[in-house]
């Protein structure tokens, strides 16, 4: 029962809502209506959900003082602090909320995202070599691409820009495209694989 | 240990310091530089502009982006909300991730300190956060009605009550969706309110995600896309160059003419794009230089190898 009830929920599920994809109807449409309110109720408790998790974890990491119990200080903190900060006197400009967005979490944020460029400029040192042609063909286009993006390459010659858009258009397109169907006819044969009861791993294992 | 060979096993803490410094250094001494505009990042700006002075027109800014992308996304949100307050294009907002909704009213405030006049609920909506889960719901429901789809703005004002809605009402009215995304570019706007609705869809997206669009671009499921920080600069630059001057958009003079980036007139915030840039344009040298010299190193190297042997 534990796994037949979520299979019949799944599959039927899955075909009402092709159904209501397919055939316009009032009754497919109430039906989906019906579900959107569902939705709306199992996302609230969701975030309830989370919230209940991430304490009990952090508070046990604290309680029975595991490695790093400290960083769980700063992690429930934050929660309690921020969610305070919203609850209490709003989210608009103006607000403490809003001064931790941008004093705290836009500066943290970008240093995290910025780290990316320190890693590329060390590999592209230390590891992107000419080993192979294909590797050559890369490395040349990656280069032209580059300078390309930024106004120097136009001023060296307006050829640059135009190979690169050559690139990005004809051989890139061309492979991007490739891939999009390949990930769109797995998706489809996954899918179906679902609705039919073929494909079973979402369930967990057992029996 | 000849200087090839010392150049090979470079620590690469000197690497991040020269990174740091081809960064900052520019950022700081601003310099002017040219900005060349593009046809995705024209298509945008055409589109927009021809909605300029329509109460039954408005285009929506969805925000898909959390503050780690902010540096290549943020600027282009403000450059689109600059050109929407200046040429009196109707605005909505909204975001599905709940870390994006105080950048919504940061790109908002952002921009309206230098637009007193405009005014939340008459010039523009924001919506605000609604949750992932409803994503698809709001996407297909604002086909059939948007203040039905998301009944309340990030206030709580009832839709259907605020003076922006009386001759909006649909994807036949609110006529173009741009997400500015750090890990998609407007998928679901594209795969189910286009086909469906015929509404336009375009992307802001970070430089690394740019090659992903381009099939999207060639189809016309996305109009255009403004692809990274020079996406944000070429936007920027046309806001200033038309705009701004109240002057027809015109392809060839976008292309042709220059716009300093040293004049004081325009605030740092609305060149923040610009400026970057700069940036952008040293490092990209700076790691070019470290992928020729890395290589002739390699070469000098292999070659030697096969000598010994």
């Amino acid at each position: 029962m534990k796994r037949q009830i979520p299979l019949a929920l799944v599959i039927i599920l899955c075909f009402l809502f092709v159904g209501h994809t397919f055939i316009p109807h009032k009754i497919s449409d109430n039906f989906y209506q019906w579900w959107l309110s569902w939705v709306r109720t199992m996302t609230s408790f969701a975030v309830v959900l989370g919230v209940m998790s991430l304490f009990t974890v952090h508070w046990g990491k604290i309680s029975r003082r595991m490695p790093n119990w400290q960083y769980s200080i700063v992690t429930l903190g934050a929660l309690v602090f921020t969610s305070a900060s919203g609850f209490i006197w709003g989210t608009q400009q103006g607000t403490p909320y809003m001064w931790l967005f941008k004093n705290v979490q836009m500066p943290m944020s970008s240093t995290m995202f910025s780290l990316l460029a320190f890693y590329i400029a060390s590999a592209a040192y230390k590891a992107f070599r000419a080993r192979s042609p294909e590797a050559t063909v890369l490395l040349v286009s990656a280069i032209i691409v580059m300078i390309a993006q930024v106004p120097i390459g136009m001023a060296i010659s307006k050829w640059i820009p135009e190979i690169s858009n050559w690139i990005l258009n004809v051989p890139n397109l061309a492979a991007k495209r490739g891939v999009a169907l390949g990930v769109g006819l797995g998706g489809t044969a996954v899918s179906l694989k679902i609705m039919l009861g073929i494909e079973r791993t979402y369930l967990g294992s057992g029996d | 240990m000849n200087f090839f060979e010392k150049l090979q096993a470079l620590d690469r803490r000197w690497i991040y310091l020269l990174v740091a410094l081809a960064i900052t250094i520019p950022l700081v001494v601003v310099f002017d530089s040219k900005t060349y505009t593009t046809t995705p990042t024209e298509n945008i700006y055409q589109l927009i502009d021809s909605y300029a002075g329509r109460d039954d027109r408005a285009i929506m800014i969805d925000f898909m982006h959390d503050a780690s992308t902010m540096s290549e996304l943020f600027p282009m949100e403000v450059a689109i909300l600059r050109h929407a307050f200046q040429r009196k294009v109707k605005v909505f907002t909204i975001c599905f991730l709940e870390t994006a909704a105080p950048l919504v009213d940061y790109a908002i405030n952002t921009v309206k300190e230098e637009f007193p006049d405009i005014q939340s609920g008459v010039d523009y909506i924001n919506i605000g956060y609604k949750p992932g889960a409803l994503y698809l719901p709001i996407v297909l429901g604002m086909g059939d009605d948007i203040s039905e789809a998301v009944k309340t703005d990030a206030e709580g004002r009832q839709l259907a009550n605020l003076p922006m809605m009386e001759k909006i009402k649909n994807y036949n009215e609110m006529n173009l969706v741009i997400e500015t995304s750090g890990s998609g570019f407007g998928a679901s706007w594209f795969v189910y309110a286009r086909p469906r609705f015929g509404v336009n869809v375009a992307a802001g997206i970070t430089a690394v995600m740019a090659a992903d669009a381009y099939p999207y671009i060639q189809t016309g499921q996305l109009v255009g896309i403004l692809a990274g920080l020079k996406g944000a600069a070429e936007y920027e630059k046309l806001v200033d160059l038309f705009a701004i001057h109240d002057k027809p958009f015109s392809r060839e003079i976008a292309r042709t003419t220059h716009v300093s980036i040293t004049d004081d007139t325009v605030p740092y915030k609305f060149k923040a794009a610009r400026i970057g840039m700069n940036a952008q344009t040293v490092v990209h040298i700076l790691i070019i230089l470290f992928i020729v010299i890395g290589n002739i190193g390699y070469f000098i190297e292999r070659r030697r190898n096969k000598e010994l042997n």
